[in-house]
């Protein structure tokens, strides 16, 4: 039923004849999202090459990759979380968490890949705690994950005794967990990189181009239009703090296996480092925007600053202070930008 | 371009406007707009929505910066396009549609804000109070000035909005559709407003889209139509035909003669039934809505009525009663239970419960339906599209390209969009709260169009609208609310405006209009 016979006699509509299908590629790149975090990147890429000695070089670059690539699998989680319109503080503590609950399965000899697992369903479930209590209690994520970054922080202490554990290679399945870590595809390319970028393609399809994807970008827009539309809101964002926590989890296993040792306070601040990688990489904290493909960029981005400002020998003090400039200047650049161009 | 501008020279201008354009992307809002505007004049400028004319205001007040062209304030051209300077220096003030008062503030300081008399800092709050009490009086707004805005209705909120432009000593002062948000004895009162500003040497830009009122106040009527300008006469040499069929560029007469085909015949199974249905706001409910009818429902903001249709969607929970649909049991515990029984639902608040914002005009139509274009767990772009093409095509959304931010559309464009996406679960039965709030005679015509066509098609639709007139021309009956209950259901072939409000306002005297 209700076909649609839209009515007769009327003028065609002239804007129509303005159709942009022949936009040339270098438009529509220039006016994705990501560009301008993107070209901010080729800058710092061209300053490091001229300031940084070592810079270019497949060793350094890889080693960045391996730096960046737990702070980018969290990144990755929170993403979906602020494109949710919310947030989680709690990525760090979480990250902790899964580190100690792996170490602890690790030296009661339970065999390495269940003991990883362990870590990352440890995650899995702290994310899910949180979901449920701002979507149940409807109260900002903010306030929950500010109580929980202290809860999980305060386990992770509680479970660790407050002494740290070491894995010694020396034990059954130790080495095998350490390649998780430490290991190398091809003799080359580090395995957490590897693990990176297998994470950040399969989050960049699901956002784009699943219908959770598309929920997440509704649910963030607007949370009551997307549930006039049917959505159920309150499973789309448990699910995007799931998510996040599982991935912080799945970093705290790799940050495990890479130092083979972990404490109580392993992971403090990491959840300032993955929120601004995300923020630089565009997405909005109101919600509803941002893309999977400008967090890649935007830990790429902090990846490389922080590798310059080592390569000059800088203090890692100076770092902070850098990475938080840049997340003013980022954003500060973004608006700037969109007022300009009249986008929104 | 039409008519020779007739305005004698010599007296100048309070706004020259000179090949003004305002491009977004491919999208043209304004489009080489050249006018003047009188000074102590009331110069009003019509057209539909997304015609240019919130862009052209915008700019005027320093909200927006034009791509190209020129603007002059009593002959200084403007260098920077930014609120403060065009209040400070231009002393252009804009009263917006959407008010933005500081609600928790008292009235005084909102009207006094950045104009406060005392040492800058610290301004004296005894004098801020009497000049706002002044400026208070001479609107004729009889409220406390140290009274927190809040508490104030959104009549009084706008008059709030006009004495601050006052208290900044704006020479021109623009309003945006100023009557959207009230009554018509309310609008009165605006109306008096209006004149004495003028009487005072304040030159008044006017957009509306109702004629009467801007035949009754303007002495120029400027029409744009897709972002151009089209048309300028001076008020007394011109119809309003005239000027319709300059703002729709073709003639619509016929989409607002009164719905005239016989109303279909009550069937023994109606599309919707309600029985002693109750929950939030509304109570022991009866109505029936046949296959192909148009149900109006009437009533004061607080009757109910909104709640009601939420309620039968299942947008708000419902507490009892019995309802049915084709005959068969029909509770929607969630939006998503009446989707899938292909019941469609359009808010009244489009910008806050309809449109996805940050989505593209494609999302918006598409999101009812994204089941059907998956393969392997993915969304299907192409189809998608196609989707979305086909659909913004059949109702005519304009739009450079369903790729746009939703946004981006004009009002009455984003509620053909979303009209668009409810079409596409084929629904059987459509509840609509103020469809054509906010959307211009184009398109409401549209509307109103594609309402006979679904009907014809045997559609059930439930219309609530404040807009009486509305209600009259297309629905087959009208239901009466009032304090949540129903009052009365009348023909539509006997109904009138006066019979309505009787009903809708009970014994009281009118206060609001419904």
């Amino acid at each position: 039923m209700a076909q649609m016979t839209t009515a007769p006699a009327a003028p065609p509509v002239p804007e129509r004849a303005a159709a942009p299908a022949a936009r040339s590629p270098l438009h529509r790149f220039l006016h994705a999202r990501e560009a301008s975090t993107f070209l901010a990147l080729v800058v710092l890429f061209a300053l490091g090459t001229l300031i940084a000695p070592g810079f270019v070089g497949t060793d350094n670059f890889l080693t960045v990759g391996q730096q960046i690539a737990q702070i980018g699998i969290m990144a990755v989680g929170v993403t979906f979380v602020i494109i949710n319109a919310e947030i989680d503080l709690s990525v760090g503590s979480i990250y902790g968490l899964g580190a100690v609950v792996c170490g602890l399965l690790m030296s009661s000899d339970v065999a390495w890949p269940l003991a990883a697992l362990g870590g990352i369903a440890a995650g899995a479930v702290a994310g899910l705690l949180n979901g449920l209590m701002t979507v149940g209690f409807g109260i900002p994520s903010f306030i929950v994950t500010l109580g929980t970054l202290s809860v999980y922080r305060g386990v992770t202490l509680l479970l660790s005794g407050g002494s740290p554990i070491s894995l010694s290679a020396k034990d059954p399945g130790v080495a095998e967990f350490n390649l998780l870590g430490q290991g190398k595809l091809f003799g080359l390319v580090p395995m957490q990189l590897v693990l990176f970028a297998l994470v950040a393609v399969v989050g960049m399809i699901v956002l784009s181009r699943s219908r959770y994807g598309f929920n997440t970008y509704a649910v963030g827009g607007s949370a009551e239009a997307a549930r006039l539309c049917g959505i159920n809101t309150g499973r789309v964002k448990v699910a995007a703090f799931t998510l996040s926590g599982t991935l912080a989890g799945l970093a705290g296993v790799l940050g495990l296996s890479f130092l083979s040792y972990v404490q109580g306070v392993t992971g403090t601040g990491m959840e300032l480092t993955a929120i601004s990688a995300v923020i630089i990489g565009g997405a909005a904290l109101f919600g509803g925007s941002g893309t999977m493909l400008g967090t890649v960029i935007g830990v790429a981005f902090i990846g490389v600053l922080q590798n310059i400002l080592n390569l000059r020998g800088i203090s890692s003090f100076w770092q902070t202070v850098a990475t938080g400039a840049v997340i003013i200047l980022a954003v500060a650049a973004d608006t700037w930008l969109r007022r300009r161009s009249g986008r929104r | 371009m039409t008519s020779p501008a007739t305005i004698a020279a010599p007296t100048t201008a309070a706004v020259e406007v000179t090949g003004l354009s305002r491009h977004f992307g491919a999208v043209r809002a304004l489009q080489d707009v050249t006018l003047s505007v009188p000074a102590g004049s009331l110069t009003a400028v019509m057209g539909e929505n997304g015609a240019g004319k919130s862009t052209l205001m915008k700019i005027l007040a320093g909200l927006d910066t034009p791509t190209a062209g020129a603007v002059r304030v009593a002959g200084e051209q403007v260098r920077r396009f930014d609120p403060a300077t065009l209040l400070s220096r231009h002393r252009v003030a804009l009263v917006p549609q959407e008010l933005a008062l500081a609600q928790d503030r008292t009235v005084a300081e909102n009207i006094m804000l950045g104009a406060e008399p005392g040492s800058r800092p610290f301004p004296d709050r005894r004098r801020v109070d009497e000049r706002a009490a002044e400026l208070l009086d001479r609107l004729g707004l009889r409220v406390d000035p140290r009274g927190a805005v809040r508490h104030l209705d959104a009549a009084s909120q706008q008059l709030v909005v006009i004495a601050r432009s006052l208290a900044r000593q704006a020479r021109l002062v623009i309003l945006d559709e100023p009557t959207s948000i009230l009554s018509p004895a309310e609008s009165e009162r605006l109306f008096g407003v209006i004149r004495s500003l003028q009487a005072d040497g304040v030159t008044l830009l006017y957009v509306s889209h109702r004629m009467p009122e801007v035949f009754a106040l303007s002495q120029h009527i400027h029409v744009l139509r897709d972002g151009r300008h089209v048309g300028h006469w001076p008020t007394a040499e011109v119809s309003p035909d005239q000027v319709v069929a300059a703002m729709v560029g073709r003639e619509l007469a016929a989409e607002f003669a009164r719905h005239d085909t016989p109303a279909p015949a009550p069937t023994a199974t109606p599309r919707l039934r309600l029985r002693g249905v109750r929950g939030t706001g509304f109570t022991g409910v009866d109505l029936d809505v046949a296959p192909g009818e148009v149900l109006g429902v009437a009533g004061l903001p607080d009757s109910g009525r909104i709640e009601l249709l939420r309620g039968i969607f299942g947008a708000d929970p419902i507490s009892g009663g019995e309802l049915s649909l084709d005959g068969e049991t029909f509770t929607a515990r969630s939006p998503r239970d009446a989707i899938r029984a292909r019941v469609a639902y359009l808010p009244g608040e489009r910008r806050q419960q309809g449109i996805l914002p940050t989505m593209s005009v494609a999302d918006n139509v598409n999101i009812l339906t994204l089941g059907r274009r998956q393969r392997f767990g993915l969304l299907r772009r192409g189809a998608l599209r196609r989707d979305a093409d086909t659909r913004a095509r059949d109702l005519r959304v304009k739009t450079s390209t369903t790729a746009q931010g939703i946004t981006q559309l004009s009002g009455g464009n984003q509620q053909k969009a979303l009209l668009a996406r409810w079409l596409s679960i084929e629904p059987r039965l459509m509840l609509l709260d103020e469809p054509t709030r906010g959307v211009d005679v184009g398109a409401k015509a549209e509307i109103y169009r594609l309402f006979r066509s679904l009907t014809e098609a045997g559609v059930g639709i439930v219309v609530s609208s404040s807009d009486l007139p509305e209600l009259l021309t297309v629905s087959d009956r009208i239901a009466v609310l009032a304090a949540g209950r129903l009052v009365g259901v009348i023909d539509a072939a006997e109904a009138t405006e006066e019979k309505v409000m009787a009903l809708a306002t009970g014994a009281h005297t009118m206060k609001e209009n419904a």
